[in-house]
């Protein structure tokens, strides 16, 4: 009898449903690279690459059109990256039905908030996220959305990708 | 745009009614001998002195433009930013016009990208009506749809130059006048709590864009059209202008090494990396370490915008908090 290891355990999340919150930068494709390497060879695993596009508030452009174009953009960008890291993943040896694209265009004071609202829809087991590697005083004033991530994620692992 | 700002009316004044309106508020010697009526400001470099800018059925006297002194460099003219006159009921006002500037910012070494958003202003001005902590006024929409910022005059100094007029020994400067300061600087983070709650940031949060209106008797944020893309962190560039204007207050004025160099102070000697200001790496946070009787918990809250903070606060609500504790007692 096979295992369905997708079935909710009993804190309610998916088991061995692993997310990889990612964006267009290197230390995402790192993340994903390291979910390749490390869980491509097991069956039962699902991924969901999740990449948020913060989208700045409607005032931020000079008109309408500057709006929809910057979105456009940003999403073209982000459909390309999110086919390439999924070919990472399935080349790696995941199935090709386990591994999901989400795009998701969000307001919100912080990309770490819309990251963590997702894994409570999608009640994943682990989180993957690679580290900016950014500078302390970057962090201090735009925040850092890994360390936001290991602070405030529930009820999942999460993994930090240096 | 979920912008609801008025659309302007055309212009309906002859010349003639124009110079007698002016005759009116200003007197006959201050009526121009001619001008052109502007119902499209989109040019604003060809609205002269003396022009009248015709927004939402008013006729607007525009007067000189308004400047603003940064990092110590002379006052830079702001050619979008006019005086004006109301010429229905003589009031004083600021007009901003629009001006869709991109800026490289630079804030120590990290360099990122602000807009001049006319919309952002105009949003928070309809949010903040009424609140005494905030500029006044209207946006409309001149005729080409530009949104116009009309604000009322603030009469009265920089909170930067009240301090600097307080210009004493620290230590008395200390106990007679940073209680006062520190209950003003409380009220003015509330504001911005405010702003945050309701989705907003400032944005060019510094210590000259707080007015002291004499007027009402209240401290003022002004100048709140800058925006930029936050990613991690929507407050974080906000809650790091509050704590260079608390680091300035706590001081007295920015304590510098170049000034404590210069003033061969004794606890240049005891000053390391981490107790400096954690983007401008010249000033001093850890203000404790010159001033020893500046009590822990109100140190304890400039050391979160020190080089040596492994704890940043991520909005204004923590800060508040930290609040609580302090007192100041002779």
């Amino acid at each position: 009898m096979s295992i369905d290891h997708t079935k909710c355990d009993i804190t309610g999340m998916v088991e061995r449903h692993i997310m990889v919150a990612v964006d267009t930068s290197d230390n995402a494709r790192r993340a994903v690279l390291f979910v390749a390497d490390f869980f491509g060879c097991y069956e039962g695993f699902q991924v969901t690459l999740l990449h948020i596009i913060l989208e700045p508030e409607a005032t931020f452009f000079r008109d309408n059109d500057e709006r929809q174009k910057w979105l456009a953009e940003h999403r073209e960008d982000s459909r390309k990256i999110m086919e390439e890291y999924k070919y990472i993943l399935l080349d790696a040896g995941f199935q090709e039905g386990k591994v999901k694209i989400r795009i998701e265009t969000m307001r919100a004071p912080s990309v770490a908030d819309c990251i963590l609202k997702e894994q409570e829809i999608m009640k994943c087991c682990t989180i993957v996220i690679g580290r900016r590697g950014i500078s302390k005083k970057e962090e201090f004033i735009f925040g850092s959305t890994s360390n936001r991530i290991i602070h405030e994620a529930r009820k999942c692992a999460v993994l930090v990708i240096e | 745009m979920a912008i609801s700002v008025k659309k302007t009316m055309d212009s309906t004044y002859s010349v003639a009614q124009l110079k007698e309106f002016i005759a009116e508020r200003l007197g006959a010697r201050f009526v121009p001998q001619r001008f052109k009526i502007v119902t499209d400001t989109s040019d604003f470099f060809h609205v002269d002195y003396n022009d009248v800018c015709v927004l939402d059925g008013i006729p607007y006297l525009m007067l000189n433009y308004m400047r603003e002194g940064r990092f110590g460099l002379d006052d830079e003219p702001k050619y979008w930013v006019r005086k004006a006159v109301d010429l229905l009921n003589g009031s004083r006002k600021i007009i901003k016009l629009v001006f869709h500037e991109e800026i490289e910012a630079r804030i120590g070494d990290i360099v990122f990208k602000c807009v001049r958003s006319p919309g952002k202003e105009a949003d928070i001005l309809k949010l903040v009506k009424g609140h005494p902590n905030f500029m006044q006024g209207t946006a409309v929409l001149d005729k080409a749809g530009n949104i116009i910022r009309i604000l009322e005059n603030i009469r009265g100094k920089q909170l930067d130059d009240i301090v600097y007029r307080l210009n004493e020994d620290h230590e008395e400067y200390f106990f007679q006048h940073l209680p006062g300061l520190l209950k003003i600087f409380i009220g003015l983070v509330e504001a911005i709590k405010f702003l945050h709650d309701h989705g907003h940031k400032h944005g060019d949060i510094r210590r000259d864009h707080i007015l002291h209106d004499r007027e009402n008797k209240c401290y003022r944020w002004i100048d709140f059209d800058y925006d930029y893309i936050h990613m991690a962190s929507m407050f974080g560039y906000d809650l790091f202008g509050l704590g260079n204007i608390l680091i300035f207050l706590v001081g007295g004025g920015d304590l510098t090494i170049q000034q404590l160099t210069a003033e061969k102070a004794p606890a240049l000697q005891n000053l390391a990396a981490e107790d400096m200001n954690i983007i401008f790496n010249n000033r001093v946070a850890n203000i404790q370490k010159i001033y020893p009787y500046v009590p822990d918990a109100l140190n304890y809250i400039l050391l979160h915008f020190s080089n040596g903070a492994n704890l940043y606060y991520e909005n204004t609500e923590q800060l508040l908090e930290d609040f609580e504790d302090v007192q100041i007692n002779a």
